[in-house]
């Protein structure tokens, strides 16, 4: 559906994208995460029309959209600030697509008010924006995207203005419409709750480059290198230095560590950063590692237990057995087969 | 806390006198007018300061019909509106242009615009006459509401342009994204939306090209406006001054009831582009 061919955009002598290459399928929900200024928005808006694609071709629905006008690409987008118009009821900010398309004033209205029905919009068709919540403003502005029946739709960070728990309704709410409407939907945002769990696929960038593409499971357990490691999942990975003592061995923390499943033989005395996640690190058996709790962030259910195993390698734990409390010595415990090993330029080492 | 409220009330009284003083003096010629134009002449020359003893509506009767004021009033309206629509149209569009849309010197466009801003009209005076001549539009009233335009625009291209500069950019884009060309986010968008800018923009447009005489004088001489027919009122060695008082309110009294309407709104508008709205 999408085809971004080494597509790049300057602005000065600035290059914010770098010969980004992507294939997006039809009806699939790929989402952009990565930090700020990564160009994730920029990429975003490139796709939309409303940036120059500096060198590079953009095809949508097998059309070559390089130097195309915004509304001749086929794509709506959700604006972070919703960008409702606002002299303009909410029935006018939905149909404005339309009227200015030259749909008839009967048509208009029930378009708008089929797709006001899938957002529960109905009841507040003839307010201005100024008189609705942040939520409904946002309903309303994927509803003026519903409206046009875009062969793509652009969201960029459209939940950021939320609060948390209107954050997660309006997730759910997005995944919903993704499932009945089945159209193909690029989202961006530096929530990486929200990408893992709405993304069928995630493209992580940095410095305006794609660092890794796949599914957000994939990301998570086989992440092709340690910005990817430390980007998904919260709490971040921990790494730590370690150094090799065989073709698939290890030492880290001052233990020697058997690497099982490693394709490639390390040689000895090769620096390595050890990969660990949180949850990893209370295995009911395996290496074991001591740890003085210096900082426990109780959630409830489970805990973040935070120390060093070494210097300048501080750790983070899960921790859901009883209530761990600071200056407690505790053993973590890890697999082998959960390290993830890096080399000293963050290359994956598999 | 009380000792520094009585402090304050203090000064503010002591402020307050020279304050009543300025507003005595601004009020004063006002009342002067109104109250000479119920006068008859002879009136007028028995006593010349004091109050109405005798009110007559002949001055304004002589004023509307003799001194030929219902001619000058319509070619004030008409001048007036045209050069007001022509101006907010114009700036419309150019502050749209200026504040949203990217394109080659849009920077230099705008410091050009400022430029003109500093220039007073009486150093381009002469230039500006043969150029309205060679043109053919001396005595036309078209001539009259482009010179108005012309002079005029600078200033409401800069407070439109900051008006729009306040307003979100997404809102273009929304509207380029739901298929809408330049021109009509300009229509549907850009325009309504400009509407407090535009009323303010309006009213002060209103007051400039309603009370001009300099420019007036130069390019409508056949054919007046009506504060040039007023200073025309003014005689050599005499005046008829009830006749020129009830020109005066005459000429006035429109712009003083457009002011006390909107005055809420001029004074907003003043403010138009000083903090991002």
């Amino acid at each position: 559906m999408i085809d971004l061919r080494n597509v790049s955009k300057r602005f000065g002598g600035m290059t914010v994208i770098d010969r980004v290459n992507l294939s997006v399928e039809e009806g699939e929900f790929i989402v952009f995460v990565g930090p700020s200024g990564c160009g994730k928005s920029t990429l975003l808006r490139m796709i939309a029309g409303l940036e120059d694609i500096s060198s590079g071709d953009l095809w949508i629905g097998g059309e070559r959209m390089t130097d195309a006008e915004p509304y001749d690409r086929g794509v709506a987008m959700v604006f972070q600030s919703y960008a409702l118009y606002p002299h303009m009821t909410v029935a006018e900010n939905m149909g404005f697509a339309l009227r200015i398309q030259g749909v008839g004033a009967a048509e208009r209205r029930r378009m708008v008010e089929a797709a006001a029905t899938k957002l529960h919009l109905d009841h507040l068709l003839d307010r201005k924006p100024a008189a609705l919540s942040g939520g409904q403003r946002q309903r309303v502005a994927i509803g003026r995207a519903i409206v046009r029946d875009p062969k793509v739709f652009l969201f960029d960070e459209p939940l950021s203005n939320l609060d948390a728990e209107l954050r997660v309704q309006m997730r759910i709410e997005i995944a919903r419409l993704h499932q009945s409407l089945s159209n193909t939907m690029v989202y961006v945002t530096h929530d990486q709750t929200e990408a893992m769990t709405l993304a069928d696929r995630i493209v992580v960038l940095r410095a305006g480059r794609i660092e890794q593409v796949g599914r957000p499971t994939d990301l998570y357990d086989d992440p092709d290198n340690i910005f990817v490691a430390g980007f998904i999942g919260s709490p971040r990975m921990n790494f730590l230095p370690g150094v090799a003592t065989g073709p698939a061995s290890i030492r880290v923390a001052g233990v020697d560590v058997q690497v099982p499943g490693l394709g490639t033989r390390l040689a000895r005395e090769q620096a390595v950063q050890v990969g660990l996640r949180p949850e990893h690190l209370t295995a009911p058996e395996g290496v074991e590692l001591p740890l003085a709790i210096e900082v426990v962030e109780q959630l409830g259910a489970m805990a973040y237990v935070h120390g060093s195993l070494a210097p300048e390698a501080p750790v983070v734990a899960e921790w859901r057995a009883g209530r761990p409390s600071v200056g407690e010595r505790v053993p973590l415990r890890f697999h082998p087969r959960d390290l993830r090993l890096f080399d000293p330029e963050g290359r994956r080492i598999r | 806390m009380a000792a520094v409220g009585k402090r304050e009330r203090r000064w503010l009284w002591i402020a307050a006198i020279p304050m009543a003083l300025l507003a005595l003096s601004c009020i004063y010629p006002i009342v002067f007018a109104i109250n000479n134009a119920l006068k008859t002449s002879k009136g007028y020359i028995l006593d010349r300061f004091g109050m109405v003893t005798d009110p007559t509506v002949q001055n304004f009767a002589d004023a509307w019909g003799r001194a030929r004021f219902s001619e000058y009033f319509v070619n004030s309206v008409l001048v007036t509106a045209g050069a007001v629509g022509l101006l907010l149209l114009l700036s419309s569009l150019v502050g749209f242009a200026l504040a949203m849309l990217r394109f080659p010197f849009r920077r230099l466009v705008f410091v050009a615009i400022l430029g003109a801003l500093m220039i007073p009209i009486q150093v381009v005076l002469v230039p500006f006459y043969r150029t309205v001549e060679g043109l053919g539009l001396l005595n036309t009233r078209v001539g009259l509401v482009l010179a108005y335009t012309a002079f005029f625009l600078p200033f409401s291209i800069y407070l439109m342009t900051a008006f729009y500069r306040g307003l979100p950019r997404e809102l273009l884009e929304a509207a380029r994204m739901d298929g809408a060309r330049f021109l009509e986010v300009w229509w549907h968008v850009m325009l309504p939306l400009g509407r407090p800018a535009l009323l303010t923009l309006g009213i002060l447009n209103t007051l400039y090209c309603w009370n001009d005489v300099l420019i007036s004088l130069l390019v409508l001489q056949d054919r007046r406006t009506l504060m040039v027919g007023i200073a025309a009122l003014r005689g050599e060695y005499t005046t008829n001054v009830p006749l020129l008082a009830a020109g005066i309110v005459l000429a006035a009294a429109p712009i003083v009831l457009v002011y006390l309407v909107f005055q809420r709104r001029i004074v907003g508008g003043i403010s138009v582009g000083a903090v991002k709205g």
